[in-house]
């Protein structure tokens, strides 16, 4: 019996030591995981150190349609998907200026035509698989795939060829343009780096669209970013749990991100959106019209409420510029004879009201345009551009410059004929789905009614109004807004150039249809190829010169970014370019640690 | 079985014209899928024109349908522009929390508007009658939208209900008696809105039907044999009124099936509702057709349910007309 208890005692003893050891061992094993090994190049993010653990919940008005970045348009999915990868280089939201990301350094050639990438060592895909050349020259290989029909290939022509990649070592790679390119390494910002060894035989099969769809599986999906698929619900919520694998660490060395997990919630109504936030079943919401802004903003229980300034979405009226054959859309092509008349575009401008548009529309919560660059695009909105004020007396004086006259109406009202004896009448479409442009119409139909000018506003359904204005061109006059991905001028570079396909007033046209035209165009091409920011800023300015003086398109109001967050999100810091909130979402932290990931 | 068979034959020919009409409405429609993208100034036009062939946008009208057609009767309801996935597995996973949602709405509203329609009947122009017509009435008056943003209102003020969704994040590791709890607590608000719209119309039908057999000869002479009153109005007049409410039935179901495309969508109820909604103002063609064929389905079992109980219920339909 002594020598049985004996024993017992012993493997007692040496239990306890092996649970002591454990015990002891256990914040050294935590803390050699969360060190960096030693060949990983991890990139060091500044800004305030936060705390690990817990779950944050963002509502999203759809449901995001595909995790695949190569395919994915929708705003939802690029959402989600933008917590889901890298990119070479990245565009820092909140300075608006290139950053490494994955490349370590990138060094451009004298003439500007090869960018030599050299990657960081010894980064891993969220599913544990190392990263290197091999993956990213497959990915430029899928994304310039025609037959792929990636929205992202048209970015990759430079000078009407394709961008070629060459592999060097494991390493480092280099991208060959067929003409200097003034956009530089912003052009990588945005491209996904794909995991070839889970996409190369899909995509050799001809079936990559089927994968990264919603119902792939968790463990056959795998990016660089901060975050990696756990769970989808359908209809119901995604949820996205920490990459153990991620390579960006905080300034103590912690290995990003801070939160456990990322929850997308669906939820199809922007009032539900706001219930949800206010209930607290959201810990942040972004988007916000102003209205239900100040409802958040009134009530403050224990959130708060940001106005990050102007979004880079400018609004815009114009008029139907296209070369119509006069049978198609006889009214239209008549109307046109006005329209093409400068005069009369700029009589138009002076006499709306954009102060009213801001303060009625937006409640104040947004930025009176005279071009297309918003406040909010820092580097690129150019001062010269004169800030008319609302002049009905200018506008009268414009008009009788171009030989228009008033006459008294039926209802004794003055109405503005044209030098043929014909009133101004035309109609305004917009989109019935977004009511701020509706009630910009609105108040443009008021405007110009003091001008003598009889205006009908048409609200139609979205996909109805492209149809007129791009396909049938059955118009006079359409209300849009446009948002712009980057600051940079290139973003948009299709709207200004005359045969670009979003040239919303004349789009696609073989030769320029005016001499400006011609003149933006050549000082498009040449910022395009400029190397250094100062030139293509000259360049740029000019061209917003141009439109302010010729008026294809009378820019009306830029709406802030309106976002709110939980008090307890800490580096909580919206930006104005897209995610507006989760941009810095490997920082995001909640400061009571773990707290909100109980509901 | 003629009956029966004669019916399932018009549920086919329903469907099928039912697939015409949204393929077509939904195809002449101005605009497609892929129109947004031309708005995009970093897409070539180009691009689109590629993406629409590859999708067979291009071809004509009756090439698609009979290409859709085909790949129905082949268990397959079509593609996806925006999920680049099957649509039946979209809508199946959707309709079975649609399914959930309308069949529990539908048994409370009847077991709700059944007693309340017999009661009302039975004291047919008294104080009883009238509340409940007035409060009929009002409850007729509010709008289901209305009614649904007033009652989320509600929920977020209170913090009593969830303001969406199905269940909680978690709930997989709640106890059963939580997961109860928690689902019961989801769903109290939708089916609170299909309920309450759906009774006016029902307590009302009830109602009528009950006072049209309440004093006729057969029910006098039960009373005169001493049967308790309850048993009289539930055993012997309910069912002498029921064919009118059998009927009723299956169009309640259709009724409350479209009701809770709104509800869902308000109520973010993962259901068909805002995979619909959706899919409708994006031109996602075969989804639209796939959602509206599905309701369209359910619509038709509804009624071939009724027309079933109809043919248990009725000695008449069983005999078959007869020849004169």
């Amino acid at each position: 019996m002594r020598s049985r208890n004996a024993s017992s005692q012993q493997c007692w003893m040496l239990l306890n030591l092996l649970l002591a050891l454990a015990v002891g061992l256990a914040p050294v094993v935590i803390a050699l995981a969360q060190q960096p090994a030693p060949h990983e190049d991890l990139l060091t993010l500044s800004g305030e150190a936060g705390r690990s653990g817990g779950r944050l919940v963002v509502s999203l008005r759809a449901e995001p349609k595909t995790l695949n970045p190569v395919l994915a348009t929708d705003a939802p999915s690029r959402e989600v998907i933008a917590t889901m990868r890298a990119d070479l280089v990245h565009i820092n939201r909140a300075t608006q200026l290139t950053e490494a990301a994955l490349a370590k350094s990138v060094k451009v050639s004298p003439d500007g035509l090869q960018y030599t990438v050299t990657l960081r060592q010894g980064l891993r895909f969220s599913d544990g698989q190392p990263l290197d050349a091999d993956d990213v020259l497959f990915t430029f290989r899928v994304y310039l795939d025609e037959s792929v029909h990636s929205p992202q290939r048209d970015l990759l022509i430079v000078g009407g060829k394709p961008i070629t990649v060459h592999k060097i070592d494991a390493q480092t790679l280099v991208f060959q343009f067929a003409t200097p390119y003034g956009v530089g390494e912003r052009v990588f910002d945005g491209l996904a780096i794909l995991p070839r060894h889970l996409l190369e035989k899909p995509y050799q099969d001809g079936k990559l669209a089927q994968i990264g769809t919603l119902s792939t599986p968790a463990n056959q999906w795998a990016g660089l970013g901060p975050f990696r698929l756990k769970e989808y619900v359908a209809g119901q919520r995604l949820i996205l749990e920490r990459n153990p694998y991620y390579w960006k660490t905080d300034t103590k060395g912690h290995r990003l991100p801070y939160l456990d997990e990322l929850v997308f919630l669906f939820v199809p109504s922007s009032d539900a959106q706001v219930l949800r936030f206010q209930s607290g079943e959201a810990d942040v919401i972004s988007g916000l019209g102003a209205e239900n802004f100040s409802v958040l903003s009134r009530q403050r229980r224990g959130y708060t409420m940001v106005d990050a300034g102007p979004g880079l979405e400018y609004n815009f009226l114009f008029f139907n510029l296209n070369d119509l054959d006069g049978k198609t859309a006889p009214e239209v092509a008549r109307k046109q004879k006005w329209f093409r008349e400068v005069k009369f575009r700029q009589a138009v401008s002076a006499a709306v009201d954009r102060e009213a548009i801001v303060r009625l529309v937006y409640q104040g919560r947004g930025a009176a345009l005279w071009g297309p660059v918003t406040p909010g695009n820092r580097r690129w909105v150019d001062a010269k551009v004169v800030h008319q004020p609302r002049s009905l007396d200018k506008a009268r004086q414009l008009l009788r410059e171009a030989g228009f006259t008033w006459t008294s109406g039926a209802s004794g009202d003055s109405a503005l004929i044209d030098a043929e004896g014909r009133p101004v009448e035309f109609s305004i479409v917009t989109s019935s789905s977004n009511a701020d442009r509706t009630k910009m119409s609105t108040l443009i139909q008021d405007d110009l009614k003091q001008l003598g000018m009889r205006v009908q506003v048409v609200p139609l359904e979205f996909r109805s109004l492209i149809d007129r204005v791009m396909q049938t061109k059955e118009y006079d006059a359409c209300v849009l807004g446009l948002v712009s991905f980057d600051a940079d001028p290139n973003s948009d570079i299709n709207v200004w150039l005359s045969n670009g396909g979003t040239h919303l007033w004349n789009p696609s046209q073989t030769h320029p249809a005016t001499q400006w035209e011609g003149e933006i165009d050549r000082l498009m091409e040449e910022q395009l190829t400029a190397t250094s920011y100062e030139q293509r800023k000259k360049l740029y300015d000019r061209v917003q010169e141009i439109l302010a003086v010729f008026q294809p398109m009378i820019f009306l109001a830029s709406p802030d970014i309106l976002v709110g967050a939980k008090n307890t999100i800490g580096n909580f810091h919206p930006a104005v370019l897209e995610p507006y909130v989760l941009w810095n979402v490997e920082q995001l932290y909640l400061r009571n640690g773990a707290g909100n990931s109980g509901r | 079985m003629r009956f029966l068979s004669r019916r399932l034959i018009h549920a086919v020919l329903v469907l099928f014209g039912v697939s015409i009409l949204t393929f077509l409405f939904t195809s002449l429609a101005p605009g497609d899928y892929f129109d947004e993208m031309r708005l995009n100034p970093q897409i070539a036009p180009e691009t689109v024109v590629a993406l629409r062939a590859q999708y067979q946008l291009d071809r004509p009208l009756p090439v698609r349908y009979a290409r859709w057609l085909n790949s129905v009767v082949h268990g397959d309801l079509g593609y996806s522009f925006s999920y680049n996935s099957p649509v039946g597995p979209l809508l199946w996973v959707r309709a079975r929390n649609t399914l959930f949602l309308t069949v529990t709405a539908t048994l409370l509203s009847w077991g709700l508007a059944l007693p309340l329609g017999v009661w009302s009947a039975e004291r047919l122009g008294g104080l009883p009658d009238s509340l409940i017509s007035w409060m009929m009435a009002g409850l007729m008056a509010v709008p289901d939208l209305a009614l649904a943003l007033g009652l989320l209102l509600f929920a977020a003020r209170s913090g009593w209900f969830p303001t969406g969704g199905l269940a909680s994040l978690g709930f997989e590791s709640l106890s059963p008696i939580n997961e109860l709890r928690d689902l019961t607590l989801h769903m109290f608000l939708p089916v609170a809105v299909l309920v309450l719209t759906a009774l006016p119309l029902l307590v009302r039908h009830v109602r009528a039907a009950m006072a049209g057999v309440l004093h006729a000869p057969f029910l006098r002479a039960a009373q005169g044999h001493g049967i308790p009153r309850r048993r009289l109005l539930y055993r012997y007049a309910l069912p002498a009124a029921a064919n009118p409410l059998i009927s009723l039935f299956g169009f309640s179901i259709g009724a409350l099936l479209s009701g809770s495309l709104l509800v869902e969508v308000v109520m973010s109820w993962p259901g068909i509702g805002p995979l619909l909604v959706e899919a409708i103002l994006s031109r996602d063609l075969y989804v639209v057709v796939g959602g509206v064929l599905l309701s369209t389905l359910f619509l038709v079992v509804g009624n071939f349910v009724a027309d079933v109980f109809l043919y248990w219920a009725d000695p008449r339909i069983r005999a078959g007309p007869v020849a004169k």
